[in-house]
């Protein structure tokens, strides 16, 4: 009985509060301004996405064109002609652009050199978008608190101060659904803008959805708005927390945006300054350095013939070869070893970014927001662990490329390496360039840390809250 | 006035929350600023080594083919750190510092990207220019939502107004003691970074760098003590003012800015470099097709790579030249429209910048410390004339097939940057430097005026 007179008088809080705060007009004004970012921001996501994506998917073709219609030449040549391959733009980019302004763009695959990917389009953007873009994602987790701790740092310390919150629990409210009230009333007027902006944006999505079926849409989709309604539940919590603890609505506010201050702001810089001290990257001059310093130490072309020869008229190899391919042989020999340079290279690079990225991660446990990012970024397929995805199926796409083009060469036994010239029935060979975006299981076990920061935030700031209004001073 | 500062003074030495606020901001921009001198100190190590391993390179007592010496290793142009490096990381996380010439008509100026985690690009650095950006503006909100109201609810503003004192002077008095306590920190722990950091520039152009970061950092500031004035004179009460005061800082430092990026990228695009990639191709391909063919023709007649002989060699060289040469003619055309309308759209970009304090700021903070786009292009100009003197002096040895004696290669060009003229940066800064100023004065009359009609 007393249960259910304790649930009606929450409800009857809740919807008190609800009422309040949406006839005050500063909040109305609030709502009705994150509405209008969200808004702009999904529009200006969707458009954007929609046409880069295309771009890059037609520049995929044109260059497929040219390859198939590049003509007759020899399959080495080819090698050098070399090809594009242009990154695709994850459909969710469009809610979260997340790290794609700061990677390059596409890759040029040719023989003898392998590259990262070149053209991030932070390289040409105006220097003032260093302060930041306005996307759904950041409306979301850097907005959308803020309203939270607006709508919910007065909740108990206000009462008090007003002297209303004795008569309120002498009512027999229990102070659990006292806490539930306020925590309701609070979120009520909040759903009446998030509700339909996030309808807004699943009709965009859906509108714009990718013609490839394989595209994982709906579930990352899902996860996104997940992570986004739990890092709400987190601040709504914290702020129902400090309300109760707080000596004074001022004071909760102080702190309140304090910790927002830190969340959204300091600690994804400082938490990357802790990880480039313990993990520093090298200069742009020392990784080219290092790679050229060892590509040094390697014999030239002549030399490196002339070596094969010696091996040739030592019998190393199978009579079946001709004496002529040694240049083919020489040939192999070097493109296996620029491969494996290139590969060391570019993985202890991105092992050393993976490292980083780890220490970055671990430090998100010192607050919600960090972990919340790096989970909406991994969803909307706009993380680093995508980017190496994509760096990595480019140079296995290199790898299978010079192989058949390569084994071309070796099968042909011709006199020497460039005495042989093949058409388009050889180009058809290599496949056309295919990526796709790790399941949305596996980046979700990838960023296993931050699924258990930003649960362990939801866990601890909801027990908080309890705790704080079990033991509030009720004057 | 100034009693009243005096006054102000003390009462702000003794409050808990001035002295907590003073502490945070000293501990950030300390902490920034150790980071910034840090990252300096290995910059300036590692273009020593660099410089280092150049003079030794050139110095080496071999013979080399002078395709090797010239295209292979190219020419090293490096870019010396930022005189003020130390306080903004600016640009310099996204521009590589150096930059690798060769003789060739393709390729002539190769950069290699910057190397740095992409997080980190998108997390921004935490250095001084974001303390001073970000934090300062809240800091002296965070120190002025009480200019008078909490006396006034006390009832003690109407007693010192009994006596014979302006409100407006009992105004400035607070005003200026909070000005005080922040601007103290804010102007003279970057000084102190910038001092005990070595960079190669000359002291002069170092102190006018450093004399137009603090003004812009203090006419910066002035604008935010302008905005707390103006809320302060509406006569709230002071949580009210704290809550109008954080939507402020809100407003002006992060929704403007990330609102104004992206209303630049809806209404002026940066040309994609997709597209100019694949144009690329399109243009060059004839000529990439055909030299690769003529290439090959060439090493078909002549199988073995030992024998052609110094004559083989040149005609060899002479066909690369000639496919090189037709490539970057092909391609001069496609480079220049894309490089036109990324300028268009920046020019462009920037009108809208000017709505935002932050970015008008930054754009300051960031030319005098020197990590801005402008020295970067400053530095590209300077690598581009550097090859065009590379290639004069390597393009008819590589193209006579020749092999390098020491001495060719030690006579070879080498690259020395020079600083553009500081003053130009000074000119620069002038106008948005004025700008702020007057908006930060505008502010404070408006303030001022406001606090007439303040009802006691």
């Amino acid at each position: 009985m007393r249960g259910r007179a304790s649930r009606s008088a929450a409800l009857a809080i809740a919807v008190k509060d609800a009422t309040e705060t949406w006839r005050d007009g500063r909040f109305r004004w609030a709502a009705g301004l994150l509405f209008v970012l969200v808004a702009a921001a999904l529009a200006g996501g969707v458009s954007h996405q929609s046409q880069v994506a295309r771009q890059h998917a037609d520049a995929q073709q044109a260059e497929r064109d040219v390859w198939l219609d590049k003509g007759d030449m020899n399959p080495h040549a080819a090698a050098h002609y070399g090809a594009f391959v242009f990154k695709p733009v994850q459909p969710l980019a469009a809610i979260d652009p997340g790290l794609d302004p700061f990677v390059g763009v596409f890759v040029f695959l040719e023989a003898h050199k392998q590259q990262l990917a070149r053209h991030r389009p932070i390289e040409d953007a105006a220097p003032t978008r260093r302060l930041g873009l306005l996307t759904p994602a950041t409306a979301a987790l850097v907005l959308l608190p803020l309203l939270v701790i607006a709508l919910t740092f007065a909740s108990f310390a206000g009462e008090r101060e007003q002297g209303t919150l004795r008569p309120l629990l002498a009512l027999g409210v229990s102070r659990r659904s006292l806490l539930a009230g306020k925590a309701l009333g609070a979120l009520l007027p909040l759903a009446a803008v998030l509700v339909p902006a996030t309808l807004v944006g699943a009709g965009l999505l859906y509108a714009h959805r990718p013609a490839d079926p394989d595209v994982a849409l709906a579930p990352r989709a899902l996860g996104l708005l997940a992570v986004c309604t739990a890092h709400a539940g987190v601040w709504t919590a914290l702020g129902l927390a400090v309300s109760a603890r707080a000596r004074t609505q001022g004071a909760a506010l102080v702190v309140l945006l304090a910790l927002w201050f830190a969340n959204a702001f300091v600690m994804p810089p400082a938490a990357m300054a802790v990880a480039r001290l313990w993990e520093p990257s090298p200069s742009a001059i020392e990784f080219a350095a290092a790679i050229a310093d060892e590509k040094d130490t390697w014999p030239t072309w002549d030399a490196r013939v002339e070596r094969v020869q010696e091996r040739f008229l030592d019998g190393e190899f199978e009579s079946t070869l001709a004496p002529a391919n040694i240049e083919v042989v020489a040939l192999l020999e070097s493109e296996a070893q620029e491969t494996a340079l290139y590969d060391r290279h570019f993985r202890g690079l991105f092992d050393r970014y993976e490292r980083q990225a780890a220490i970055y991660e671990r430090a998100g446990l010192a607050g919600p927001t960090l972990p919340a990012r790096l989970l909406s970024m991994a969803l909307a397929g706009t993380d680093h662990a995508h980017d190496r995805a994509f760096a990595a199926a480019a140079s296995r796409y290199r790898t299978a490329m010079l192989t058949i083009l390569n084994r071309e060469l070796a099968a042909s036994g011709r006199l020497n390496t460039f005495d042989y010239v093949r058409g388009r029935d050889l180009w058809e060979q290599v496949p056309p360039f295919d990526y796709d975006a790790p399941r949305p299981a596996e980046v979700v076990r990838q960023r296993w840390w931050s699924v258990l920061a930003l649960a362990a935030w939801l866990a601890g700031a909801t027990a908080a809250a309890v705790w704080a209004v079990a033991t509030m001073r009720v004057e | 006035m100034m009693a009243f500062a005096r006054h102000e003074w003390r009462v702000l030495a003794r409050s808990r929350v001035t002295l907590a606020v003073l502490a945070v901001f000293v501990a950030a921009l300390a902490i920034s600023g150790w980071l910034g001198a840090t990252r300096a100190a290995r910059e300036q190590h590692t273009l020593e080594r660099f410089e280092q391993r150049v003079a030794e390179q050139r110095a080496r007592p071999v013979s080399l083919r002078a395709e090797a010496v010239a295209n292979e290793k190219g020419g090293l142009a490096l870019l010396p750190p930022a005189p003020l490096g130390a306080l903004a990381v600016g640009q310099s996380d996204v521009y590589p510092g150096y930059l690798t010439v060769t003789a060739r008509r393709l390729d002539a100026l190769v950069s290699g990207d910057q190397v740095e985690h992409p997080l980190a690009v998108a997390s921004g650095p935490f250095d001084i220019a974001f303390v001073v950006l970000f934090l300062y503006p809240l800091l002296i909100f965070a120190t002025s939502f009480d200019l008078t109201a909490g006396e006034r609810e006390r009832g003690t503003l109407r007693m010192v107004l009994s006596h014979p004192v302006r409100l407006a002077d009992v105004v400035a008095g607070k005003l200026l003691a909070r000005a005080l306590v922040l601007a103290g920190p804010v102007v003279i722990l970057p000084a102190a970074v910038a001092a005990v950091t070595p960079v190669p520039a000359a002291p002069a152009a170092l102190g006018l760098s450093l004399v137009i970061w603090t003004l812009a950092v203090l006419a910066y500031g002035a604008i935010w003590h302008g905005l707390a004035l103006v809320v302060n004179a509406r006569g709230w009460r002071a949580a009210t003012n704290a809550l109008v005061l954080a939507g402020t800082w809100l407003l002006f430092a992060v929704v403007g800015p990330a609102t104004i990026n992206l209303g630049i990228a809806a209404v002026y695009p940066m040309p994609s470099r997709v597209a100019a990639a694949v144009e690329a191709r399109a243009a060059t391909e004839a000529a990439s097709v055909q030299g690769s063919q003529a290439l090959g023709q060439f090493l078909q007649d002549h199988p073995t790579s030992a024998n052609i002989g110094q004559d083989g060699m040149r005609q060899f060289a002479a066909l690369q030249a000639a496919r090189d040469r037709q490539m970057a003619e092909r391609l001069a055309a496609v480079t220049a429209s894309f490089e036109a309308q990324l300028q268009r759209q920046q020019q462009l970009a920037s009108w809208l910048s000017v709505l935002s304090p932050a970015m008008v700021a930054q754009g300051v903070l960031l030319d005098a410390a020197g990590t801005s786009t402008t020295r970067f292009e400053h530095f590209r100009a300077a690598a581009a004339v550097f090859q065009r003197e590379w290639a004069a002096y390597f393009e008819p040895r590589v193209l006579d097939a020749a092999t390098l004696t020491p001495a060719d290669v030690a006579a070879a060009p080498a690259f020395r940057y020079a600083e553009a003229p500081v003053s130009a940066m000074a000119r620069r800064a002038a106008a948005p430097l004025a700008a702020m100023a007057l908006a930060g004065a505008a502010l404070l009359w408006l303030g001022f005026r406001l606090y007439r009609g303040y009802a006691l």
